[in-house]
């Protein structure tokens, strides 16, 4: 079922209408629907026009995506946006407004005990018990479970082997996040919640910690993700969607939404006493200042070098730190969801 | 695994994360012990009498079964109070609340795990009434012993939970957890002996569940006559209270952290 896509906006990205949109029927699941359904495995999740307001304020104004199975959804926006919310009403915490919402092929408005054994969670904010061991905790919640995994074979898994029996107090803020993955993976779960999973890790950290994810995604679960590091949401997505304002903005594969554009992003720092108001006078192109560092946005990336360098030549400004490169995710987040937008 | 073992399983880690809680054994259980050896060894004579409205028991003997009541207090309300606050604000029940855990195996886990701590507390002061200050403590008073002990740990864990809707940050459960069984105690007949208090205090006492947990324990140590110790007034008065919390843990209890958010 294709989702109702606006194809060339400004970015010339898919971009998905959030209001005025008439949505198609949500996919029940029924298995006599059509012979060819069959073939194609059924959405993980299905959300369509989904609207949250708390009181008079608007959270979400209508949002629609899909996420597939066995894919890394990466669930971008600002803070504000509306990502809490709507992965609150994925998870069953929320009640929406207005939708149609289907996860693992139910209503997560109404969690059932069934499907709660098929959803694992990763929530921001949520502590263990500091005075049990890390081999404790997963015992207790795999507990919980009809068939869960192993638990040593869990705990070898996000790498807490050497601390299986330190308490839970006692761990790192790292191996802390390492544990609620772990909790969350012991019930041996179809689809994941992670709600910001490497916040406050450090860089070497970050790289075990995806590592694990690619090799969730590997073990065929599904993986809606949320964080604030582009970088990360690049990586590990396969697709990603960007909320602002309680709307998608923009929803594709990382590289589809970063080539969409076309743009080269040309980047370089002003030396003291030179405006930028010399540069836009002689220079095409969108340009981004933030201190002395200026980043230029342009389609024709050749004729905008030649424009920004025979300037410089003329006027014997020295660009130091001049480079061109092609727009990643960063950029088209923070065009998408920068200032001047609400 | 069944429900029945999930609840035991959960009572069982909720057993071992008590014992590594240093509030709960000191004054849980070592403090109503200590209670008891100082009650019973400085302010009685072996031949103090204490008369309430049961009849008359040896100061001994009433202090042994008010401390009980004392701490059945503490390791069912001041426990539970306090305790399901710190899980609900740092985030532990919401996470719970997540998976196919089923409530109700959570609330039995409680209160076993309530059960379990006071039944330990009043085990360990009963035998040192008997062993050490010679209360006479026998099978002719066992119905009315296990009876209140049932009543009064379902009481106060109903109650625990309940006052959990009141108290938004584990400051105001550490505040309001012990202020509340401490202060009801020297009015219920435990610290201090019905017979030595105003009476418009000990009316005061009577509104509450502590005086008619000490009053039914008191009354079960009472030797000769045959009576179970069993009175109308305690039961339906700890009954009522018991009903009153589990209507508002019922209605009202919340799983999610109620600190303002971000």
């Amino acid at each position: 079922m294709k989702q109702p896509l606006v194809v060339g906006g400004p970015l010339g990205v898919a971009r998905l209408n959030g209001r005025g949109v008439r949505h198609p029927p949500l996919p029940v699941p029924s298995p006599a629907a059509s012979p060819a359904a069959a073939d194609v495995p059924e959405p993980a999740i299905v959300v369509r026009g989904l609207h949250k307001s708390y009181g008079a304020t608007d959270v979400l104004r209508g949002i629609d995506f899909e996420v597939h199975t066995n894919e890394v959804f990466g669930f971008l926006g600002p803070n504000g946006a509306g990502k809490t919310t709507t992965i609150e009403i994925l998870e069953g915490y929320r009640q929406r407004s207005a939708g149609d919402v289907v996860v693992l092929g139910a209503d997560p408005g109404h969690p059932s005990r069934a499907w709660r054994r098929r959803i694992g969670l990763v929530l921001q904010e949520c502590e263990l018990d500091p005075l049990l061991t890390v081999r404790e905790t997963l015992s207790l919640f795999s507990s919980f479970y009809a068939s869960p995994r192993p638990v040593d074979e869990t705990v070898a898994l996000v790498g807490l082997a050497g601390e299986r029996n330190a308490r839970v107090r006692t761990l790192s803020g790292g191996q802390k996040r390492r544990l609620d993955v772990a909790v969350a993976l012991v019930g041996d779960p179809e689809l994941l919640f992670l709600d910001e999973p490497t916040t406050g890790f450090d860089p070497s950290a970050r790289r075990s910690a995806w590592n694990m994810i690619e090799g969730l995604r590997s073990l065929g679960k599904t993986i809606f993700l949320t964080t604030h590091y582009m970088d990360e949401a690049q990586h590990l997505s396969d697709r990603v969607a960007i909320l602002r304002g309680g709307r998608i903005v923009a929803i594709g594969s990382p590289a589809e939404l970063a080539e969409g554009g076309g743009q080269t992003v040309i980047s370089f720092r002003l030396p003291p006493g030179v405006g930028i108001d010399a540069v836009r006078a002689n220079v095409g192109g969108q340009l981004d200042v933030s201190g002395a560092q200026v980043s230029l946005r342009a389609a024709d990336a050749q004729r905008a070098l030649y424009e920004l360098t025979s300037w410089a030549e003329r006027e014997r400004v020295e660009l130091s730190g001049l480079e061109a490169r092609r727009p990643g995710l960063e950029d088209v987040f923070l065009e998408l969801t920068g200032d001047g937008h609400d | 695994m069944t429900d029945v073992q999930l609840a035991l399983t959960q009572a069982r880690y909720g057993l071992l994360t008590a014992f590594r809680t240093p509030r709960t054994v000191v004054f849980g259980i070592a403090f109503p012990v200590v209670m008891l050896v100082l009650f019973d060894s400085i302010f009685t004579s072996g031949s103090d009498t204490v008369r309430f409205a049961g009849g008359t028991l040896t100061a001994d003997a009433y202090f042994t079964a008010g401390i009980a009541a004392y701490s059945i207090g503490l390791s069912s309300f001041t426990t539970l109070a306090i305790g399901l606050t710190n899980q609900r604000e740092t985030g532990q029940l919401k996470r719970l609340r997540g998976t196919p855990m089923p409530a109700w195996t959570f609330v039995a886990a409680q209160l076993l795990r309530s059960a379990a701590l006071a039944l330990l507390t009043t085990a360990a002061l009963m035998a040192i009434g008997v062993i050490a200050f010679g209360v006479d403590v026998s099978a002719e008073h066992a119905i009315g012993l296990v009876v209140y002990l049932a009543l009064g740990i379902a009481v106060f864990a109903a109650l625990g939970i309940a006052v959990t809707v009141f108290t938004p940050t584990v400051d105001s459960a550490s505040a309001v957890g012990p202020f509340a069984v401490v202060m009801l105690s020297f009015i219920s007949g435990v610290f201090i002996p019905v017979d030595q208090l105003p009476h418009w205090l000990e009316s005061v006492g009577k509104v509450f569940p502590l005086y008619h947990l000490a009053d039914g324990l008191q009354t079960s140590l009472l030797t000769g006559g045959g009576s179970t110790g069993l009175s109308a007034a305690n039961v339906t008065v700890l009954a009522l209270w018991g009903l009153a919390g589990f209507m508002i843990a019922t209605r009202r209890f919340r799983w999610e952290p109620q600190a303002a958010r971000g």
